[in-house]
């Protein structure tokens, strides 16, 4: 998502840690969600909306991590389901299962996940790179952060699409 | 202000129909630049124009045109050299530049420049030259650096109270209060934030309509409206217990054909307004031509035609990428060196012709050369190296099937891959492209005549009419324009032919693709009551078994991201009367399956 520009200001937060100017005491604004055993995190900036499950539509012949493609508004988008991605087997749908809409340069993804918790701010100085973690691909965390008792993985969805559509490619 | 030579009327009115022709030009070229802000043609030719208007004023000492037109120039000059990019300001800019330089014409014609007071629009000309940095700084901040009114330490400092600042106040109103840049400054700033909106974006936002389309459009809403009216006025009376004279379900009926003839109308005028003749796309390639044989050391002519002929405004850069490629093609592999084309009894000068044209309900773009050719024993040997093909199939295949394997993946026969073209032939990327705007591709070629490739792209992009069937207790949909005839299935008609099967129709040997089997999924209906559909894909005809035909449908042909679409047997997806997706097979696509399977050995 862009950051849209208005008249008066920028917006005075970045999209990640990483960016210029980001001073440690400024607050990231994270959604947080669970997949497998393990919680994430993205940037809610990023995120356009986050769904339930409904009326999901296989697509035969495509690649694994893809669960199918949904109707948002009139726009086919895919659903990509992260637990696939992070190579656990895939789950049944329940009431909690969410898909969370995000734009990635320009295009619209959902990603399938088991649940979405909540929406927090994380002082961006708590953000760690990615330690060796054990299960999950190190290539699309782009931080770590670590609250009271809790680890969040931040995760980095444009590594993840571009390595996504570069392995269909490839296929 | 003027000088001697300006008393010769001679010499000032060849001035005069000089340079307002030039700038007639140039404010075509102006608008189009809109569409193509960093065309390398337009840039020149617009800044020539000024330059020759400058240069001309000057020499008869008109003064006041010399100032503007030298200004402007000056923006051309830093855009055409890519020192900065076009913004809406900047267009803005020159087209008041523009608007100033005809009234000024104008003035002379009429008896002598008047006193012009032009210092704002300089200024302005001036202000948006400045270079931006190539990525447009989005941040006050960073803006306020690159603007050299702010130091780096000054900024971080003021991010560090702003952050401090429990109340989040805005980094403008923080600097300013500290002292770290004066509220002239942090005002500038925000106007320069504003004007950096990348080209593109000016390009995707505006256009040019013709008048009488518009006028075609409201004239449909307002026939809509009027069925609106009444339609509700039905509803009304029908909740009153009034039933029109002719019964409800006819009264319907006709509402629902009307209202259905409406639509149509107003979604093919409605598409039309957003159309834009195929010059647009074509203007690029003269110079494509000319520089690439001059690279290659060949000879070559362009022939273009049907330029005025229309397509819809988002089709344009998507077309031009594949008919660049096959431009390409036809420079590197198709035509030859003068030498070998002298030798070979042809003209020294190559011919590559692009064509444009309109046939029915659809964009017909062709580039063809006649040049070399291409060799289908060649192809046809490369298909069974790559193992595309089984050698039993092949010796069924015609001329033309056999080049259709050009299309697929990772296919080239070219043995330099120079620099041009790239990785190998690349035509499965342009059908590709092609198939995404629910187009098709043909090719034909004949050893030593030439080749011809045609596109084939649907007026209206969105609608198509489709076939729907069932496999497996899920809903498909078949294009209709594939779709030749449909029939009962009998087992007995299904043979085994060298390992892959084959229906036999009317002394014909189709290939027999299981529409469930190609999907992965398994269907239980009983064999004798599933159905045939006979498709047409890319001249070869194919049976395709299915459950259950549905029926006929026009629907909207949605796009599915690209990691959906390389490899599978989808076209797109559409919109279901529920609300489902439902995805759309690709014939081509299937028939890709079919070939990969049974060189496998898989029927």
């Amino acid at each position: 998502m862009e950051p849209r520009i208005k008249l008066e200001e920028a917006p005075a937060s970045p999209a990640s840690p990483q960016s210029v100017g980001q001073g440690p005491g400024d607050l990231l604004q994270l959604v947080s969600f669970r997949v497998g055993r393990e919680e994430f995190g993205l940037d809610i900036l990023r995120v356009q909306e986050i769904i339930r499950v409904q009326q999901l539509t296989r697509v035969p012949n495509s690649p694994g991590f893809v669960e199918g493609v949904i109707n948002l508004r009139g726009k086919v988008i895919p659903v990509i389901s992260l637990r696939r991605i992070f190579g656990w087997d895939g789950a049944e749908h329940d009431k909690q299962t969410r898909i969370v809409v995000i734009d990635v340069s320009g295009t619209v993804v959902g990603f399938l996940v088991d649940s979405v918790s909540e929406v927090l701010r994380v002082p961006a100085g708590t953000v760690e790179p990615p330690p060796r973690l054990g299960e999950v691909k190190r290539e699309y965390v782009s931080g770590v952060g670590k609250l009271e008792n809790r680890l969040l993985i931040l995760l980095d969805v444009d590594r993840l699409m571009t390595d996504s559509e570069a392995h269909v490619a490839s296929a | 202000m003027d000088n001697d030579f300006a008393q010769d009327p001679a010499l000032v009115n060849e001035f005069l129909v000089e340079s307002e022709e030039l700038l007639q030009r140039a404010d075509q070229d102006l608008i189009a630049l809109e569409s193509a802000p960093q065309e390398a043609e337009l840039l020149n030719r617009i800044f020539r124009a000024l330059h020759t208007i400058k240069g001309t004023s000057g020499f008869l000492g008109f003064d006041p045109v010399v100032r503007l037109s030298h200004r402007a120039e000056d923006v051309l000059n830093a855009l055409r050299r890519g020192e900065t990019r076009l913004t809406q300001p900047m267009m803005d800019a020159l087209l008041k530049a523009r608007d100033q330089l005809g009234r000024m014409l104008s003035d002379i014609r009429e008896g002598g420049l008047k006193q012009y007071s032009m210092d704002g629009l300089l200024a302005e000309l001036e202000a948006v030259q400045k270079p931006s940095s190539m990525e447009a700084p989005l941040r006050l901040g960073e803006v306020l650096v690159s603007q050299g009114v702010l130091q780096p330490d000054d900024l971080q400092a003021g991010l560090r109270t702003q952050a401090a600042d429990s109340r989040s106040p805005k980094l403008g109103k923080v600097l300013v209060r500290d002292g770290l840049a004066s509220p002239a400054d942090v005002g500038n700033a925000l106007m320069a934030q504003k004007a950096a909106i990348p080209a593109a974006d000016i390009a995707a936002q505006t256009m040019r309509v013709d008048v009488r389309k518009l006028d075609q459009l409201i004239n449909l809403v307002g026939e809509l409206v009027l069925e609106r009216n009444r339609l509700a006025q039905l509803s009304r009376d029908v909740s009153v217990g009034r039933v029109p004279s002719q019964g409800l379900a006819s009264t319907l009926e006709e509402f629902a054909s009307r209202l259905s003839f409406l639509c149509e109308e107003l979604q093919v005028v409605g598409l039309k307004t957003r159309m834009v003749p195929i010059e647009t796309v074509f203007r690029r390639f003269p110079r494509l031509v000319r520089d690439v044989a001059h690279s290659l050391g060949k000879e070559v002519e362009l022939v273009l035609s049907g330029q005025e002929t229309e397509v819809d405004k988002t089709m344009v850069e998507l077309i031009a990428d594949p008919l660049v490629h096959l431009v390409r093609n036809s420079l590197d592999h198709g035509l030859e060196k003068p030498e070998v084309r002298s030798a070979a009894g042809k003209p020294r000068v190559g011919t590559i012709r692009l064509e444009a044209r309109q046939q029915g309900a659809q964009i017909l773009v062709g580039v063809s050369d006649d040049g070399a050719g291409i060799d289908p024993h060649r192809i046809a040997r490369k298909a069974l190296d790559k193992g595309l093909v089984t050698p039993q199939r092949l010796r069924g295949l015609s001329r033309r099937e056999i080049l259709d394997f050009i299309f697929l993946p990772g296919f080239s026969t070219a043995e330099t891959l120079n620099h041009l073209s790239g990785r190998g032939v690349g035509m499965d990327v342009v059908r590709t492209n092609v198939m995404r705007l629910n187009g098709t591709i043909e090719l034909d070629s004949r050893l030593g005549s030439g080749t011809a490739v045609w596109l084939r792209f649907p007026l209206t992009l969105a609608i198509l009419p489709v076939l729907l069937v069932e496999v497996a207790e899920e809903m498909y949909a078949l294009p209709l324009r594939s779709v030749l005839e449909t029939v009962r299935f009998s087992a007995d008609e299904v043979h085994m032919v060298e390992g892959s099967e084959v229906l036999r129709r009317r002394n014909e040997a189709l290939p027999f693709l299981r529409l469930g089997a190609l999907l992965g999924t398994h269907s239980d209906v009983a064999e004798g009551a599933q159905k045939v559909v006979i498709l047409l894909v890319n001249e070869r005809r194919v049976a395709l078994l299915v459950d259950r035909l549905i029926g006929q449908e026009s629907t909207v042909l949605k796009p599915l991201s690209s990691f959906l679409h390389r490899g599978s047997s989808f076209a797109g997806a559409t919109i279901r009367a529920d609300g489902r997706v439902g995805l759309v097979l690709d014939p081509p696509g299937l028939l890709t399956l079919l070939d990969r399977h049974s060189s496998q050995g898989v029927a």
